[in-house]
């Protein structure tokens, strides 16, 4: 009888939304979860904050520094320079795969000869593992028995140095990263010329626009949201990058591709300075969630069909 | 201002013939409104006018210059489409905008231009909007704005009131209408509507299956339709058809019922098979008419429709289920299964040939 009555109001209160309703009866069933929430995600956030503010070295005495750990990062130059490796190969990496990945779907958009064959071909660097890539990329890269000299020889160019020159080093892994990814970007944006209307075209047709017309001011402003979800996704993957980096360069030579990644990586796990490597990954972990909300923002913004009015 | 000409035109896609060789004379300013069931060729055929179908046999003038090779964008149409085919992205104003901007028309020019257009549809307040915004109605709208912008040679529309509710659909007839009037722009139309087509048309084209059955002004379809297709098409209800034979001065129902040919007996025709047709409009009570039992009366108020049944005296259970209609424009007190007499205006009824269905 009790089991009828209760569930019945569940169903009530559930039925109308009055939540408020619920007893405290039922907060047993969220505490599971609330558990699991808490032990991942909250407290390696909360005691990477504090182990950020103390100074510990394994092995050694842990003591309170307070906000000594930050101070350091803005005269730590490996840190600035890893900030500013960062940064330009999070453009790179972005900015390359998209304008790749989008020319690659608009071909595959079209009416190909063995279309899905080609693509199935095309996306498969983005199946392969990291390391396997490492491997296969360095020996590509290897100034005198790599195949890229040797290709580019063939046009009168070279030999470069690539990962094997600090000045080179970035491009040559922006270009590992950009051969692994572009396919994904094709897929999503794939998926939103799939989704465009067809009708628009013709009046535009009518109406007088070229082709190239019709893709700068029909396609390109329609597909922009799948886009900018493209972009948000390889920010974020290109900002975390680590695998690929450390097995192809470590950072080399010297610290010409060390990204903050990287030098994270060095300071907590080669020189066990856990206090300042914990204020490091403070950093970062801010700067990722202020690139996604801008990037966020900016999807909201590019979206033509939802949002403002109805 | 333009006239079209459409000679021979055919369309096939792959094997199958959609279009089977159609000529049509299209004068400049004039109102044309293509009309047949689903599935004819209409959109077909406007959209080989407008170019965005290739002609597969026969040629299409505008203005005498032969355009089958000319791209849409060359041949100066505008043309508005069933579901609008609006720009999603773009506001109200860069809508009707982008051709003139595709053809770097200067700021003054457009502004002008679109606030004119804006002006005869009354879209001024919606200018900064977005088509999702908008109703069915002012979707319409925009689309027409669109094409008024381009001040083209010829209009060409593609249903473009079928996803608009009843109310909305008459009043944009009119606003088409008086637009036309207005611009005097030469325009063809495409419906599978005939109540628009007779009440915008200047002329019609009735297609059926690929081919034109028959071209005329609204009236004259609806007076002297060619063929039973057309008679059947045009006017609502459509026109009652029941078949005999032709015998001494009169005709003779499969039923057995004598219905009158008022002395316009086709030569040598005696005991001739046909088929009598008569518009649900054209009949009168009648005391030596034709025996019929009321099945169903529907009264709209200004007129009565009713369902008869004809009781010949040879009527089989077959010539039974051969239902009447009648229009009648005074109310009346009959109910189902009262028998009326009922007689045609024979001046108003037309003999067609089983066979082909043509007019005799
Ligand atoms: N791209 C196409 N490929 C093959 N058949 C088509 C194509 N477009 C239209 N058709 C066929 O042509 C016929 C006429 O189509 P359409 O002109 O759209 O008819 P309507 O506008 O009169 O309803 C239809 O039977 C349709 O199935
Ligand atoms: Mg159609």
């Amino acid at each position: 009888m009790s089991i009828l009555t209760s569930s019945d109001r569940v169903v009530g209160a559930a039925s109308v939304g009055r939540t408020k309703r619920l007893r405290p009866s039922y907060w047993p069933f969220v505490v599971p979860a609330l558990i699991v929430v808490i032990g991942v995600i909250v407290f390696p956030w909360v005691f990477t904050l504090w182990m950020s503010a103390m100074e510990w070295r394994i092995g050694e005495e842990q003591r309170f520094v307070g906000l000594q750990n930050y101070a350091r990062l803005f005269t730590d130059v490996r840190f600035l320079e890893a900030m500013l490796h960062t940064l330009v190969y999070t453009a790179l990496s972005v900015l390359a795969p998209l304008v790749l990945g989008t020319a690659a779907a608009l071909a595959f958009n079209t009416k190909l000869p063995a279309r899905g064959l080609l693509r199935g071909i095309f996306v498969m660097p983005m199946m392969a593992t990291p390391v396997a890539i490492a491997l296969v990329w360095t020996m590509m890269f290897h100034p005198q028995l790599g195949v890229l000299n040797y290709l580019l020889s063939l046009v009168g160019i070279g030999p470069l140095q690539w990962v094997y020159h600090p000045s080179t080093v970035i491009l040559s892994l922006v270009l590992v990263e950009t051969w692994q990814w572009t396919p994904l970007v094709m897929l999503i944006v794939l998926g939103g010329l799939a989704a465009l209307p067809t009708e628009p075209y013709e009046s535009a047709q009518i109406d007088g626009a070229t082709a190239w017309q019709r893709f700068r001011y029909l396609t390109l402003p329609m597909i922009k949201p799948f886009l900018m979800v493209a972009v948000i996704i390889r920010s974020i993957d290109a900002l975390k990058s680590f695998d690929i980096l450390y097995t192809i360069t470590q950072g080399g030579p010297g610290t010409a591709s060390e990204t903050i990644n990287l030098y994270l990586y060095s300071v907590a796990f080669t020189y066990y300075d856990i206090g300042y490597g914990s204020a490091i990954a403070v950093v970062f972990f801010v700067l990722i969630i202020m690139l996604s909300l801008i990037l966020l923002y900016l999807r909201q913004r590019s979206a033509w069909n939802t949002g403002d009015g109805q | 201002m333009a006239s079209v000409s459409i000679r021979n035109v055919r369309k096939s896609y792959g094997t199958v013939e959609i279009i089977k060789g159609v000529s049509i004379d299209i004068q400049d300013g004039e109102f044309v409104i293509l009309v047949g069931p689903s599935g004819c060729g209409k959109s077909t055929l406007l959209r080989m006018i407008a170019g965005l179908e290739e002609i597969s046999g026969g040629t299409v003038a505008i203005d005498d210059r032969v355009v089958n090779d000319v791209p849409p964008k060359d041949r100066d149409i505008a043309m508005v489409f069933q579901n609008y085919a609006l720009y999603p992205h773009m506001t109200i104003a860069d809508n009707m905008s982008f051709a003139l901007r595709l053809k770097n028309t200067a700021k003054s020019e457009i502004t002008a231009k679109v606030e004119r257009a804006a002006g005869i549809l009354g879209l001024g307040p919606l200018l900064g909007r977005f088509p999702r915004q908008l109703s069915g109605g002012q979707r319409q709208r925009v689309a027409m704005g669109r094409a008024i912008v381009r001040d083209p040679k010829v209009f060409l529309f593609d249903e473009p009131l079928s996803n608009l509710d009843a109310k909305l659909r008459v009043q944009m007839r009119t606003e088409i209408k008086e637009m036309h009037q207005r611009l005097k722009t030469t325009t063809v139309y495409v419906t599978h509507d005939q109540i628009e087509a007779m009440t915008m048309a200047d002329k019609i084209v009735v297609m059926h299956d690929g081919i034109i059955e028959q071209i005329g002004a609204p009236l004259d379809l609806y007076d002297n339709p060619a063929n039973m297709f057309v008679a059947g098409f045009i006017g609502s209800p459509a026109m009652n058809f029941i078949p005999g034979s032709i015998g001494g001065d009169g005709f003779t129902t499969e039923g057995g019922d004598r219905l009158p040919l008022g002395g316009r007996v086709p030569a040598a025709s005696d005991g001739r098979p046909a088929v009598y047709g008569v518009r649900p409009e054209h009949f009168r009570l009648a005391d030596d008419g034709m025996a019929a039992e009321v099945v169903v009366v529907e009264p709209t108020g200004s007129e009565t429709q009713m369902v008869l049944r004809p009781l010949g005296a040879k009527a089989g259970r077959e010539d039974r289920k051969r239902e009447l209609t009648w229009v009648l424009r005074e109310r009346t007190g009959a109910k189902p299964g009262e028998v009326v007499r009922i007689a045609p205006d024979p001046a108003l009824a037309h003999l067609f040939n089983p066979d082909t269905g043509l007019r005799l």
